[in-house]
């Protein structure tokens, strides 16, 4: 039910049967199904959630109703609103599934007992935020110095599996881009210009 | 229909220390699991949740059949979020809260098999025993949590018949329901539960007062057989 969870944890820092067993009673499967929400803008975030099949996305939404993504997350990668979590303020953010998913949620209470009580939780946490800073600096250094050509092969690039699953407009909005605007980037690429 | 109607604050144990934590989800849909949705209880727990802004998942505590449960609920309220699921463990494995709307015989049963899917969830506790408990800590929720002991039990819904959730006011006045548990999160999640069946949450104190919630229950239905319905509690 959280072997991706265990997988990606021992990836970073390896766990005893006995560390994963005390962990594993912290964690909630819960299962979403495509389109249904798991929080929605204006409620506080309760939760941390990693991905153990299928697709979710964060996102915000302007006035004008256009939405805006800030995140797409496939197997194996963690999805939340950091800020609403740790302060317990209401979101602004909306996190859906864009396909069927089946999560391994940790909630906030279990979430500091396991920073209090479990030592190689603290790392795992402080190396996936570490690493979900740089990805964060990194796209938003290419916001202000790359092309539009050069951000989309690099979305490509790096998320070739997401880039398969989700819908152009997605793609667009994650960009910072309009649909007609990534169309028009899409076939100066395919022409070579 | 037999009426109680409280003249003055009841006594809480503790509700100072039981503050609710403001700040539940207001807008999030959560994903409720009621097992034992065919029993007349479940049927009129999910009938009034079926008015809220929920997912009802409904599931047979032993064999019964839900389908035609759903199909009504989902027929009589457009937009209304209904659903039959075959298994118990699957229902709690989608489910935010999990209701066990299964007779208290059958709860450590059914308890057994959403145990996994039920890990750090609401799990809520309705059932009466049908004799007074024993000593401290023999109460059907404590027993239930014993058994889940990484879920949050929550004791509610034990008060209130099928006939009282059907027809929950009283003159206009929304009558009084009890609940209790350890987890203040897990008390706001169903308090909300409780307003959206149309009653006034209050919470009676930590888990170790569900013991005298079922004994309340159980006094009342006896002093209440012999033809009325239950019994309702208003706050004067």
């Amino acid at each position: 039910m959280h072997d991706v969870f265990f997988a990606a944890f021992e990836a970073k820092v390896a766990l005893t049967s006995d560390e994963r067993a005390r962990i594993q009673r912290y964690l909630s499967p819960k299962k979403l199904r495509r389109k249904q929400y798991l929080l929605q803008e204006g409620d506080p975030c309760k939760i941390i959630a990693f991905v153990e099949h299928g697709l979710l996305r964060s996102y915000s939404v302007d006035d004008a109703g256009t939405e805006h993504i800030i995140q797409f997350a496939p197997e194996g990668w963690t999805i939340s609103d950091l800020y609403s979590f740790l302060t317990g303020e209401a979101s602004a953010y909306n996190i859906d599934a864009v396909e069927d998913a089946e999560l391994t949620l940790v909630g906030r209470e279990a979430h500091e007992d396991m920073l209090r009580t479990i030592p190689k939780y603290e790392t795992y946490v402080r190396l996936n935020i570490t690493g979900a800073y740089l990805a964060m600096q990194r796209r938003l250094t290419a916001t202000h110095t790359a092309t539009n050509e050069e951000r989309y092969e690099a979305f490509l690039h790096d998320y070739p599996d997401i880039a398969l699953r989700v819908p152009q407009h997605m793609i667009a909005s994650y960009l910072g881009l309009t649909p007609e605007t990534l169309s028009r980037v899409r076939r100066r690429i395919a022409s070579g210009q | 229909m037999v009426f109680l109607a409280a003249t003055q604050r009841p006594a809480l144990w503790g509700a100072g220390s039981f503050a609710l934590q403001s700040g539940s989800s207001m807008y999030t849909k959560q994903t409720i699991a009621i097992i034992g949705a065919e029993s007349d209880h479940g049927s009129a727990v999910a009938e009034r949740l079926a008015r809220g802004n929920y997912r009802l998942l409904l599931c047979a505590g032993a064999g019964g059949d839900v389908a035609a449960l759903a199909a009504r609920l989902a027929s009589e309220r457009p937009g209304a979020d209904v659903a039959a699921v075959a298994c118990a463990a699957d229902a709690s494995w989608e489910a935010d809260v999990i209701l066990l709307t299964v007779p208290y015989e059958a709860e450590l049963d059914a308890a057994a098999r959403i145990r996994r899917r039920a890990c750090q969830k609401v799990v809520v506790s309705t059932t009466n025993p049908p004799e007074v408990p024993g000593p401290a800590g023999t109460s059907a929720a404590e027993a239930l949590q014993r058994l889940l002991p990484d879920s949050k039990v929550v004791k509610a819904f034990n008060a209130a018949s099928a006939v009282n959730l059907r027809t929950p006011s009283i003159s206009g006045q929304q009558p009084d329901l009890f609940l209790a548990g350890d987890s203040s999160d897990a008390l706001a999640l169903v308090s909300d539960l409780i307003a959206a069946a149309g009653f006034n949450p209050v919470v009676a104190g930590p888990l170790s007062a569900s013991g005298v919630l079922e004994q309340m229950q159980l006094l009342l239905s006896r002093l209440a057989a012999g033809g009325a319905a239950g019994w309702k509690l208003l706050r004067a």
